[in-house]
């Protein structure tokens, strides 16, 4: 099989200046990364995760070993043009506004003008900094900073993406939309390398993961295989009366279960989104600060998200009409009962809540739902369901919300 | 082509916005002007001129040279230090693309900027007349011995082998060797006695007279222009007035000789002339034969009473216009864009494997030794025999693989109003740019595609 990334005893090691090996940064590393992947690369800091993406874009010369990327060499320019790369911190030109910055980058790609300014405007639009092109990207915060890098890495619509720690410095929407993106671009037949030791991250999008410690992987395989089902059944339902909830407790008293119950509170991050909206509401549309609009028009682009997405891939996807479909290796035991596009749905309703918060056309929940979800088990789809439904959930008039969690550390109503 | 030019415009922006640039080119516009009001030279309009091209140029040259060196370092090793050449070599540009790219954007701010700054400077020179209260006499004497280029034909160097042979041969046979130069080697002694015989061919004793006869002199418009003998007397005794005469005869002399007459006009110019100065004889250039041929003759009239030297090195040459002043200031200017050149590969190959600081220091020495190293080489001459030879086979190697950039200068030809010919220019940017710069940019390439630029050295 070819491997879209394959590392074969890839050793690196930092010497001294007399020569004397001082540290293992990466250890005898063989690693098998598929097309159409989305792979995590995990680990405390220190532990080799950048060296490893180094050595395989060339910008470090392996000890022993090699590594082979999309079947060549990673500093081969015709592998480099299928390549993204977000380095650990966006190194960008302090003195390039954003708009000269992808430019720049656009041409060592070779693309032609009308391409450029096509990929330019749809990836400035998605990233939200369409209103701050024209500044120099020196006096941009990190996260901004941070987007732009990641446009950088996207312009030449790459089959695979090399990300190093992607969500550092962002705002948890702006992580939100990377994760989303990313679950986008595997979605479409590309493969994605995630570095990162930001767990939740990893967990929400990666099919397969890699933990590396002291330069040497220390456990891989499937996100699903690696992490165990608890012998433990959770039930979330929107608020219940008492005498139901004593009912419940009578009924699974018979069964001879112990329970918990609880209501659990809202997230942090649904919480944090909701005020945002919030506040972009109250604003009004010129004299919004910065960060108002910057955000307001970040998530706007971002329910356009397809749209360019779909502009950076025209060709690509012709080419491969089988992308989409061919996707049967992750797991997906829902896969039926997902909304195809959930983030489409979640940023559609937030434009509009944005443009016109009169209409506010946000459909009531129709009853009660309940959902069982087997603890622990890691449902990419699902976590975007989660938010776009606490979204909604939220501008009910009596706001009573019981939602599936992802997992027992984000404070579930376990019954 | 495209990538090399995306390279080359950002590196362009970069000298451009992080104000490196800004800075030379701020302290250029405000010294020039206040070198014009202040160069005043020998108080002549035409020391002025001569001072402020000097000047002028040789500040535009200096800081020109500086903004390359720190510019083509800086964007390469700025783009290691600050990690954005992460992001760069990633994608699909070849390493030697990228310092092709990077020498091209130096090269083509320099191009720039020389444009401008030379072009200031000339106007300056083109205003200054004027605005000066000059009379008649010096406005003419500029037009002939500042905007001009004239051509300069010197003397060849009389080979006098068989003389000093002879010479050497005969003091050898009369054991008067040790005695006449004692504690001298054979070769100290054959250089003296070359000098002192080739003095003697250009000493005219009283009564006497010395020619010299030149060939292809081509004047550029021969029945307008002027021929001008420059010549400096040296005397054995030094009449009390400091003054000798002279009877210069210029023209076609075959004639004189043969006795046949000549259809081009042989001018007389009887004169009266400093010692040990420069000066200049005008005769109208219609006295060069239809051939190029030209004969200068000095005779010794008796009334000086000693013997007139012309010194080996200087004592005289024919000075002709040949172009026009502009066209030998760009030649000037195209002079210092080799310079630059050599300079920007130089950065770029400092750059490619040191430190910013370092590279700079490098690079400032080699300068330095370039803009200095006639004086080095020159000082070779004076040191003992065994010391010089150690130097011979060690370091004089190296300078001379360094540039000479005091060689090259366009000042010293655009101050006497010399021609500066395209054989020089030719000369400079085969030596100096397509071989010495060359081979440093082959280095640079070679380091730099090699080595790997995430190493973080400690």
């Amino acid at each position: 099989m070819d491997y879209a990334i394959e590392t074969v005893a890839l050793t690196k090691v930092f010497s001294d200046w007399w020569g004397r090996a001082k540290v293992y940064a990466v250890d005898d590393l063989n690693l098998q990364i598929r097309p159409n992947e989305v792979f995590g690369l995990l680990g405390p800091n220190g532990s080799g995760k950048t060296t490893t993406i180094k050595m395989l874009l060339g910008l470090l010369h392996p000890t022993k070993g090699h590594a082979v990327l999309l079947g060549g060499d990673g500093a081969d320019p015709r592998i480099n043009a299928r390549v993204g790369f977000l380095p650990e911190e966006s190194y960008l030109y302090r003195f390039l506004n954003a708009r000269e910055t992808l430019d720049f980058y656009g041409r060592l790609f070779g693309l032609d003008s009308k391409t450029r300014e096509m990929r330019i405007e749809a990836l400035l639009e998605m990233v939200g900094l369409k209103a701050v092109a024209s500044r120099p990207v020196g006096t941009y915060s990190k996260g901004m900073a941070r987007r732009i890098g990641l446009a950088q890495a996207l312009i030449n619509d790459p089959d695979l993406l090399i990300l190093d720690e992607p969500t550092t410095g962002l705002d948890p929407i702006g992580t939100r939309q990377i994760k989303d993106l990313i679950i986008k671009l595997a979605e479409r037949g590309k493969t994605v390398l995630l570095c990162s030791h930001l767990l939740a991250d990893v967990e929400d999008v990666c099919d397969r993961i890699a933990i590396l410690y002291g330069g040497k992987v220390q456990a891989h395989g499937r996100v699903g295989d690696l992490l165990k089902k608890t012998n433990k059944t959770q039930i979330l339902t929107d608020a219940i009366s008492d005498a139901t909830v004593d009912r419940i407790r009578d009924v699974l008293r018979r069964e001879h279960v112990e329970c918990e119950i609880s209501s659990p509170m809202e997230r942090l991050e649904t919480f944090f989104i909701n005020t945002v909206v919030e506040a972009q509401q109250q604003a009004t549309p010129t004299s919004g600060a910065v960060s108002t609009t910057q955000i307001g028009e970040f998530l706007t682009a971002g329910a356009r998200g397809d749209d360019i997405l779909n502009k950076l891939v025209v060709a690509p996807v012709s080419e491969r009409p089988q992308a989409g479909s061919s996707r049967t290796d992750r797991p997906q035991p829902q896969e039926a009962a997902v909304t195809p596009e959930p983030n489409k749905d979640l940023l559609t309703k937030l434009t509009r809540s944005t443009a016109s918060p009169a209409a506010e056309p946000v459909a009531p929940e129709k009853g009660k739902t309940v959902e069982v979800v087997p603890e622990t088990t890691v449902q990419r789809e699902q976590v975007k369901k989660n938010i776009l439904d606490e979204l909604t959930g939220k501008k009910q008039p009596d706001g009573s919300t019981v939602k599936p969690s992802d997992g027992p550390q984000e404070g579930g109503g376990h019954v | 082509m495209c990538r090399i030019w995306a390279v080359a415009k950002n590196t362009i922006r970069q000298a451009l916005r992080m104000k490196v640039a800004v800075v030379f080119i701020v302290l250029l516009l405000v010294l020039l002007p206040v070198m014009g009001y202040t160069a005043s030279g020998d108080g002549t309009l035409r020391g002025r001129l001569q001072t402020f091209v000097s000047y002028g140029l040789s500040l535009t040259s200096l800081l020109l040279s500086l903004l390359t060196i720190i510019v083509s370092i800086y964007s390469i090793t700025s783009d290691i230090e600050y990690r954005q050449i992460y992001t760069v070599v990633t994608k699909p540009i070849r390493r030697y693309e990228l310092i092709l790219g990077k020498l091209l954007g130096v090269v083509v701010l320099d191009v720039a900027l020389l444009t401008l700054f030379c072009g200031v400077v000339y106007g300056f020179i083109v205003l200054m007349p004027k605005f000066v209260n000059a009379s008649e006499e010096e406005l003419t004497q500029i037009q002939n011995e500042f905007f001009t280029a004239r051509a300069s034909l010197v003397p060849p160097l009389i080979d006098v082998s068989k003389e000093v042979d002879e010479v050497y041969a005969k003091l050898e046979a009369n054991d008067q060797l040790e005695i006449a130069y004692p504690h001298s080697t054979p070769e100290e002694i054959r250089k003296y006695l070359t000098s002192r015989i080739r003095l003697e061919k250009r000493a005219a004793a009283v009564g006497g007279g010395l020619v010299w006869e030149f060939t292809n002199v081509r004047p550029s418009d021969p029945n307008h222009q002027s021929l001008f003998i420059r010549f400096k007397y040296d005397v054995s005794v030094t009449p009390p007035d400091e003054q000798v005469y002279g009877d210069w005869r210029i023209g076609d002399l075959r004639g004189l000789q043969t006795g046949t007459p000549v259809d081009t006009p042989v001018w007389r110019v009887p004169r009266k002339d400093p010692v040990r100065k420069f000066r200049e004889i005008e005769v109208p250039a219609s006295a060069v034969a239809k051939d190029g041929y030209l004969a200068v003759a000095y005779g010794n009239p008796p009334l000086n009473n000693t013997v007139v030297l012309f010194p080996v090195e200087d004592g005289l040459e024919v000075l002709y216009k040949a172009d026009s002043f502009l066209g030998n200031y760009v030649r000037g200017a195209l002079l210092i864009l080799c310079r630059l050149v050599f300079l920007a590969c130089l950065g770029v190959m400092a750059a490619s494997f040191l430190s910013f600081p370092v590279a700079i220091l490098f690079c400032l020495v080699i300068f330095v030794t370039g803009a200095t190293s006639g004086g080095i080489i020159e000082s070779f001459g004076y040191m003992g025999k065994n010391v010089s030879l150690v130097y011979r086979y060690t370091i004089e190697g190296i300078i001379h693989l360094l540039p000479q950039f005091d060689k090259f200068s366009p000042t010293q030809f655009l101050i006497p109003a010399r021609l500066i010919p395209w054989s020089l220019i030719g000369k400079v940017v085969l030596v100096m740019v397509c071989l010495k710069a060359a081979l440093l940019l082959a280095l640079a390439l070679i380091i730099f595609s090699f080595r790997e630029l995430a190493k973080v050295v400690v």
